[in-house]
C-alpha cells in the first residue's frame, strides 16, 4: 500500500516537471519564431483609451526642440497635449505627418497642444522633414530614445510611431500605436477635449 | 563472485538492488499490474514505461541531433531570411517541398518540437521515479546477516577469546569506529551477529546527479522563460536608452514584455580594432574595444567601461557583448535649393570581412535623393574595380551610384535602412562616383550634392539576460560531482557472526563481505585487512590456540 502511494506521488511530480518541460518547449518554438523583425509590434492603428481615474501620470521630461529651445511638459499642464513619437527615418512616421500637421492646426483653438518626440535621429534629417511636410509644432530632440524609456514604464510605448494624448491634468487618456488616422485622432481628441 | 552461491543467499545479502550509476532503465517489476485496473490503464503504463525507458531516451537523443542536420545544412528563415529566399529561387522544385517540411524553420517546426517534448518528457519521467528511489534506497539500514557467511564471495574464520555475544559487539564497536553503519539483531532474534555497511556515499552522489539534472532542466526553462536577447547598432558618438524602440532585434523569453528591459543608457564614445600588420595573418584583427559611458537607471551616475570581446559589460543583471563592428561613413546631403536634407553617420555593412569593404544606402527622401554605395577603408585599384586592402580605416574611399525621385517612404510602408527601394526612381547617369574624405559631388541638372564628410565606425551590440545561466551551470557542475562520487565510491557489506567455540569458553567468528556493485576492484585487500585486524583483536591466549585453530 505504501509502495502503490508513494508510485503515486512519482506519477504526479513526474507530471508537474512534464508540464514544465512542455512550457519550456514552447518557449523554445515561440523564440526561434520570432525571430525576425520583432520590433514591428501592431503598428496597424491600434488604440487604447483610458477613462478618467484609470490614468497613469505621464513622465515629466525637459528637453531641447529641434530649432534649440528648451521644452518641458509639464509647461503644458492645464492643456490636452498630443505627443507624437516619430524619425524622419520611419516610413509610418513620414506617411502620418501631414494628418498630424493638419490636427495641430484644426485643435489650436480647443486648446489641444502638439508636441513631436523626435527619436534615433539627427537634428538635420528631421528638420528637413518637418519644412518639407509644413510640421508647425515643435519636436523634442531625443535621439537616444530616453523620453520613450520613461514612457515605456507608464504606457504601451514600444513601436515607433506611438501617439500619446495627455489630458489637462498631465495624466495619458490614450494611445494610438502605429500610424494614426485622422478619425482615430479625432475620436480620441473629442473625447478627452470635452471631458477633462 | 562464483556461482557455487545459491542466487538466494546473495539476494538476501544484497537487500535491494539499485542500478548501478546514472539513468538506467526503470524496472518492470509491476508486470501485469495493470489487469486490476483495467486494459487501458495497462496499456497507458506500458506506453510510459516504454516512453521513460532509457533506450527511447538514447534514440530520441539521436533523432534530435539528426533534426538538427538540415537546420545547419540548409539556410534557416530565423537567421538569414535572404537566403532563405535566394534558395527558393536557385531550386524552384525542391524548395516548396522542404518548406512544407518545416525544413527552413527546423528549430520552430513542429516535428523538432515533437521531439525534444518527448525527450524532456522520457528524461524527467526517468530522473523523478529513480530519484524518489535513490532517496530511500539512501536511508536504508543494511539487511540481515546471512546464515553461512562462508557462501559469500569473501569470508574468514578466526577463533576469539571472548563469548559470542562479546566478540560480535567488540566487532561491532570497531566497525563503528570505520564509520560502518549497523545493523544487530532485533530483541526477539537468536543469534550474535551484526550486518554493516558502508559506501552510502554512492547513493547520496548517485541522488545528486538525479537532482541536479532535473535542475539543469529547471534551469533552462527559467532562462526560456524569463530571460531576452536584444541587438542593438551603435555608431561613435551615439547613445541609446534600453527600451523596445530603440532595439534593431528582441527576442523575448515567453513571460518577458518590453516593460522588463533593464533601464539603462549606453553611449559608444570610441571604438578601435587594431590589425596584425606584417605577417602572414596580416589583416587579422589583434583587439577590440569599445569604450562605452553608461548610466544603470535613469538619473543615477554615469560610469565608463571597454567592452572588449569576452568582456561584456555587466549592467542591471544583463550583459552587453560586443558582436559585430564595420565603418559609418558620414555624408551631408543637400536639396535643389541648397538646404541640407541629411546629415548622418550612415552604417555600411560589411560584405567582406577580411577587407571590410561595406555596403550601404543613403536615403535622403527630403530631397528625393537615394544612393547605393560600397565603402572601402584602404582603397586600392585592382584593374580599375575599387577593392580594399586592409580592413583599418587608413585611406577610406566611397563609390556612389546616385538615384533621383520618390523613395517611396512617405507611403507609410516600413522599409530595411540597408536597402534602397529604385522602384519610384531614376539613376543619375554616369558611373559610380568615387570620393574620398571632404569631396563633395555636385549632382548633374541641379538636383543637389552629396558630401563624404569623414568615417565613423559602429558597433553591434547584443544585451542579454538570462536568469538560468548560473543555475544551469551549478547544477552542471553538481551533476558531474555526483557522477563522480557515484563511479568512485563503492557499497559494500561486512558480516559478522560468533557462535560458542566447540570447547572452551571462546568462540569462532566468521566474517563475510560482499561489494555490492561491479566497481569492486580494491574489495577484497579492504576485506583481507579488516579480517585481520578483527582477529588480532580478539586473539585468543597463547596456550589456547591449538584449541580453536582445529
Amino acid at each position: 500500500m505504501f509502495r502503490a502511494k508513494r508510485r503515486t506521488v512519482v506519477t504526479v511530480a513526474a507530471v508537474a516537471a512534464v508540464l514544465l518541460a512542455g512550457a519550456l518547449a514552447v518557449t523554445l518554438t515561440e523564440g526561434s519564431g520570432q525571430a525576425s523583425g520583432v520590433t514591428y509590434i501592431g503598428g496597424d492603428n491600434s488604440q487604447q483609451v483610458y477613462a478618467a481615474g484609470h490614468r497613469a501620470l505621464a513622465p515629466d521630461f525637459t528637453g531641447t526642440s529641434l530649432n534649440g529651445t528648451p521644452i518641458r511638459l509639464a509647461s503644458y499642464r492645464g492643456k490636452v497635449v498630443v505627443l507624437n513619437f516619430w524619425g524622419s527615418w520611419c516610413a509610418p512616421c513620414r506617411a502620418e505627418g501631414p494628418t498630424l500637421a493638419v490636427l495641430s492646426e484644426q485643435y489650436r483653438s480647443k486648446g489641444v497642444s502638439f508636441l513631436g518626440d523626435d527619436v534615433g535621429d539627427t537634428t538635420a534629417n528631421a528638420l528637413a522633414f518637418t519644412h518639407d511636410i509644413g510640421i508647425g509644432y515643435p519636436s523634442v530632440n531625443d535621439a537616444s530614445y530616453s523620453i520613450v524609456q520613461d514612457f515605456s514604464r507608464v504606457a504601451s510605448v514600444g513601436y515607433t510611431p506611438t501617439t500619446v494624448v495627455i489630458d489637462q491634468t498631465g495624466r495619458i487618456a490614450g494611445l494610438v500605436i502605429g500610424k494614426i488616422s485622422y478619425q482615430s485622432m479625432t475620436t480620441i481628441l473629442n473625447d478627452v477635449a470635452a471631458s477633462p | 563472485m562464483t556461482d557455487v552461491h545459491t542466487p538466494r543467499e546473495q539476494a538476501e545479502a544484497q537487500g535491494e538492488e539499485t542500478g548501478s550509476f546514472g539513468i538506467t532503465e526503470t524496472e518492470p517489476d509491476a508486470t501485469g499490474s495493470g489487469a486490476e485496473t483495467g486494459p487501458s490503464a495497462g496499456w497507458l503504463r506500458w506506453g510510459w514505461r516504454q516512453l521513460t525507458s532509457m533506450r527511447t531516451a538514447l534514440v530520441l537523443l539521436f533523432l534530435l541531433a539528426l533534426g538538427s542536420v538540415p537546420g545547419s545544412v540548409l539556410p534557416q528563415q530565423g537567421s538569414d531570411p535572404a537566403a532563405v529566399q535566394q534558395y527558393f529561387a536557385s531550386h524552384p522544385a525542391l524548395a516548396p517541398w522542404l518548406n512544407h517540411l518545416g525544413l527552413f524553420n527546423v528549430f520552430a517546426a513542429p516535428w523538432f518540437a515533437a521531439i525534444y517534448l518527448l525527450l524532456f518528457t522520457s528524461l524527467v519521467g526517468c530522473v523523478v521515479p529513480r530519484t524518489f528511489k535513490l532517496a530511500g534506497s539512501a536511508r536504508t539500514p543494511p539487511p540481515r546477516a546471512p546464515r553461512n557467511l562462508r557462501r559469500l564471495p569473501h569470508s574468514a574464520s578466526f577463533p576469539s577469546a571472548l563469548a559470542p555475544g562479546a566478540a560480535v559487539d567488540a566487532a561491532a564497536a570497531m566497525l563503528g569506529g570505520q564509520r560502518f553503519r549497523l545493523r544487530r539483531p532485533a530483541s526477539g532474534d537468536s543469534g550474535h551477529w551484526v550486518s554493516a555497511e558502508k559506501g552510502y556515499l554512492r547513493e547520496a552522489g548517485n541522488l545528486l546527479f538525479h537532482l541536479a539534472l532535473l535542475g539543469v532542466l529547471v534551469s533552462i526553462a527559467l532562462g526560456g522563460l524569463f530571460g531576452y536577447k536584444a541587438d542593438k547598432l551603435l555608431v561613435e558618438g551615439q547613445a541609446f536608452s534600453d527600451t523596445l524602440p530603440a532595439l534593431d532585434e528582441f527576442h523575448p523569453g515567453r513571460l518577458v514584455s518590453g516593460s522588463d528591459l533593464a533601464p539603462f543608457t549606453l553611449t559608444l564614445d570610441r571604438f578601435s580594432a587594431s590589425y596584425l600588420t606584417s605577417g602572414g595573418s596580416r589583416g587579422q584583427p589583434s583587439d577590440f574595444n569599445a569604450s562605452v559611458t553608461y548610466s544603470p537607471s535613469p538619473g543615477a551616475p554615469s560610469r565608463t567601461y571597454n567592452i572588449r570581446i569576452n568582456d561584456p559589460l555587466p549592467v542591471d543583471s544583463t550583459k552587453v557583448y560586443l558582436i559585430g563592428h564595420g565603418y559609418a561613413p558620414v555624408f551631408r546631403v543637400t536639396d535643389s535649393r541648397g538646404n541640407v536634407a541629411y546629415n548622418e553617420a550612415t552604417p555600411f555593412i560589411p560584405a567582406n570581412t577580411g577587407t571590410f569593404l561595406s555596403d550601404g544606402v543613403v536615403k535622403a527622401p527630403d530631397a528625393s535623393l537615394g544612393f547605393m554605395g560600397v565603402f572601402v577603408p584602404t582603397a586600392v585599384s585592382v584593374g580599375g574595380t575599387l577593392e580594399s586592402a586592409f580592413p583599418a580605416a587608413d585611406f577610406p574611399a566611397v563609390s556612389l551610384i546616385g538615384y533621383s525621385g520618390n523613395l517611396g517612404m512617405n507611403s507609410g510602408v516600413p522599409q530595411s535602412v540597408y536597402q534602397l527601394n529604385t522602384a519610384g526612381m531614376t539613376k543619375i547617369s554616369g558611373s559610380p562616383r568615387l570620393m574620398l574624405p571632404g569631396q563633395t559631388w555636385t549632382l548633374p541638372g541641379g538636383r543637389g550634392a552629396i558630401t563624404f564628410v569623414g568615417v565613423k565606425q559602429w558597433v553591434s551590440l547584443a544585451i542579454t539576460y538570462d536568469p538560468g545561466q548560473v543555475p544551469a551551470l551549478v547544477c552542471g557542475m553538481l551533476a558531474l560531482g555526483g557522477l563522480l562520487v557515484s563511479f568512485l565510491v563503492r557499497r559494500r557489506r561486512v558480516f559478522v557472526r560468533a557462535v560458542p567455540a566447540a570447547s572452551g569458553g571462546g568462540s569462532v567468528v566468521t566474517v563475510g563481505g560482499l561489494a555490492r556493485t561491479d566497481a569492486s576492484g580494491g574489495f577484497e585487500e579492504e576485506f583481507a585487512e579488516l579480517a585481520a585486524e578483527l582477529a588480532a583483536q580478539q586473539k585468543p591466549e597463547p596456550n589456547n590456540q591449538s584449541e580453536a585453530g582445529a
